[in-house]
């Protein structure tokens, strides 16, 4: 019940996020985004015509009315027809969002995993040449662009320059032999993209807890390492590392998988987004921004249960 | 341990954090070979303002795809214009990029995070914060996007859309410091002199948070590279110009033909700016970071 009301007042302490983000997205994209107007019509409009496409995508109303309108669908979750396309735009993102979580979650998992255990290593011989590789390495990591990583991959491991060994480009998901033949090059490039920040993060966050005295009491009771890093050390880095994990969920969703989904020719929710800003989709645009931030507090949400739920000292009060 | 002590007896003077960062950078041989190289990139980005070298980058001067020779150091794009020359007039541009955008988005990040800082849970702090947390929730390259046709393919759309998304980092940093400095006695002092507000934000307070801006202007740079690099193949960055992105971005063309001159120049010459621009930044880091001064 506790926790029911702690819920209820957290996403009602959203509510000014979710309007700020979406007033700044409406202006933004609809107010001064890209005007459709004329990709509808034909050749020499009659004046009548132009009103009456104008009239059709909503462009005559004042920006007020259009606002409240935008608000009413997100509440109903309705957003109508794409302007490009005429499909519903629920249908639309029905069909690419489990594309782009098919496509984006193998990597984000394997890649937070690999990170911590690098984090955990280079922690535990610190100062060691082990740490001095993977730390070195992290940057180097880091200095490389994602867009060069998924060049460089596409051209080692996908063409006859290379090993050919994956598709370039193209999503089939039929069975599970053609699902990870082809996201197998953009999870590596995911990956390998993400390993370097996520490694020095967690390493950071893994030696100020190696730094504190009941890891060294316990070291000195002679605990063997592996219960050693879980009970005294990742337990106890558990608050930062979900704050992590957690706050990069809304991103992976959109965000993140534009690049990929670009690059890849793969249909997810991230391209779909793109190309509607760059064509002027209002209804996909209006659906993509604003549930996003639905996405951004509920995640804001769970991470505050989480917290409770990882260390009793947290309050849900 | 004895050491510091007996070090701290030999020399008298009163250490600042500054004259202790110095020193400690001095003897960091890793940024110090990262701060070399990026004065060496910026040697050639200074040559490419003042006109000394580059300056054919938009010139078709040898045939299509020519190879690697003393006159095409890393031989010719897909119609024929020199590489090496593109890549060296990028580096003028990714200066510009960086440094617009880092400056200005820790300048605005310090600004804001020392107002919402400072009058912690008025309505000044809640709007700030309420700013940033809006800015954090929208998709990076979305918002690049729309502020992109917002300002109708103004070239300053794409710097305008880092900085506002840039700051908020900052700002968060800054205001936590500024919550902590303003209980400090130096700023009551302030106030029982009769101070103004803004003059002790300004003029006591904010540069007492110098080491987080110096630090986040340096990560905000090799983000703002970074981004720029992907906007530009996006579309949404660099217009009228050349970028290390926009080579990329053409060098997928000659792909097909087996020709990945343009990728590895401006690939190289990216990631050894990036590198040395993260060694240094992690040097600059440990020596500000005044946890560590007295160690």
């Amino acid at each position: 019940m506790d926790l029911l009301r702690f819920a209820l007042r957290k996403l009602l302490a959203g509510l000014p996020l979710i309007l700020g983000v979406t007033l700044l997205s409406f202006t933004l994209m609809v107010y001064f985004g890209p005007d459709k107007t004329y990709q509808l019509l034909g050749k020499n409009p009659t004046p009548e015509q132009i009103a009456e496409i104008r009239h059709e995508l909503g462009y005559d109303r004042p920006f007020v009315t259009r606002y409240v309108e935008y608000l009413r669908q997100l509440v109903t979750l309705d957003f109508g027809n794409s302007d490009s396309t005429g499909e519903e735009v629920n249908a639309v993102l029905a069909r690419t969002i489990p594309v782009s979580l098919a496509l984006e979650l193998p990597g984000f998992i394997l890649g937070n995993l690999l990170a911590i255990g690098l984090a955990l290593t280079a922690g535990y011989f610190r100062g060691g040449w082990p740490d001095k590789l993977i730390m070195g390495l992290a940057v180097i990591g880091m200095s490389i662009s994602f867009l060069i990583v998924i060049f460089a991959f596409q051209i080692w491991f996908c063409t006859s320059y290379g090993l050919d060994w994956f598709p370039v480009r193209g999503w089939k998901a039929e069975n599970l032999a053609e699902y990870l033949r082809h996201i197998a090059v953009p999870t590596l490039a995911t990956m390998f993209v993400a390993l370097g920040y996520s490694t020095r993060f967690y390493r950071a966050v893994i030696v100020e807890e190696l730094n504190r005295d009941h890891v060294r009491t316990a070291r000195a009771y002679g605990t063997p390492p592996a219960r050693l890093f879980y009970r005294n050390i990742l337990k106890n880095c558990a608050i930062p590392i979900i704050t992590r994990i957690m706050f990069t969920i809304p991103s992976i969703v959109i965000g993140g998988a534009l690049l990929i989904e670009t690059t890849f020719g793969i249909p997810g929710v991230g391209k779909v987004a793109y190309e509607a800003i760059v064509s002027g989709d209002q209804p996909v645009l209006k659906a993509v921004v604003g549930l996003t931030a639905l996405l951004f507090v509920v995640t804001l949400l769970i991470t505050d249960i989480l917290y409770r739920a990882v260390d009793p000292r947290v309050s849900i009060r | 341990m004895n050491a510091v002590i007996a070090d701290a007896l030999a020399d008298p003077t009163p250490r600042s954090l500054w004259s202790a960062a110095v020193r400690k950078l001095a003897r960091d041989r890793a940024g110090l070979i990262g701060l070399a190289v990026v004065l060496a990139y910026l040697v050639a980005a200074l040559g490419v303002w003042l006109g000394l070298w580059a300056t054919e980058w938009a010139e078709i001067t040898g045939s299509k795809w020519a190879p690697v020779s003393a006159e095409h150091w890393f031989g010719t794009n897909i119609i024929g214009q020199d590489i090496f020359q593109r890549g060296i007039y990028s580096t003028a541009t990714a200066f510009e990029v960086g440094l617009v955008v880092a400056v200005l988005a820790a300048a605005l990040g310090g600004v804001l995070g020392a107002l919402a800082g400072f009058f912690v849970g008025s309505w000044i702090d809640e709007l700030i914060l309420w700013a940033m947390g809006v800015l954090d929730a929208m998709p990076f390259y979305l918002l690049v996007a729309a502020v992109a046709f917002a300002l109708a393919d103004n070239p300053w759309s794409m710097h305008v859309a880092m900085i506002a998304t840039f700051w908020t980092t900052t700002s968060r940093l800054v205001r936590g410091e500024v919550i902590k400095l303003r209980g400090m006695e130096f700023v009551e002092a302030a106030r029982a002199i009769g101070v103004p507000p803004t003059v002790t934000i300004f003029r006591h307070i904010l540069p007492n948070t110098t080491h987080i801006l110096l630090v986040q202007m340096t990560l905000a740079f090799v983000d703002a590279i970074k981004a720029e690099v992907i906007l530009s193949f996006l579309g949404l960055g660099v217009k009228g110009g050349m970028s290390w992105g926009l080579m990329i971005s053409e060098s997928t063309l000659e792909f097909l033909g087996g020709h990945f001159n343009n990728l590895i120049a401006a690939s190289c010459l990216m990631f050894g700016l990036v590198y040395a621009f993260n060694m240094f930044a992690d040097a600059l880091q440990d020596a500000l970071d005044p946890k560590q001064v007295s160690a």
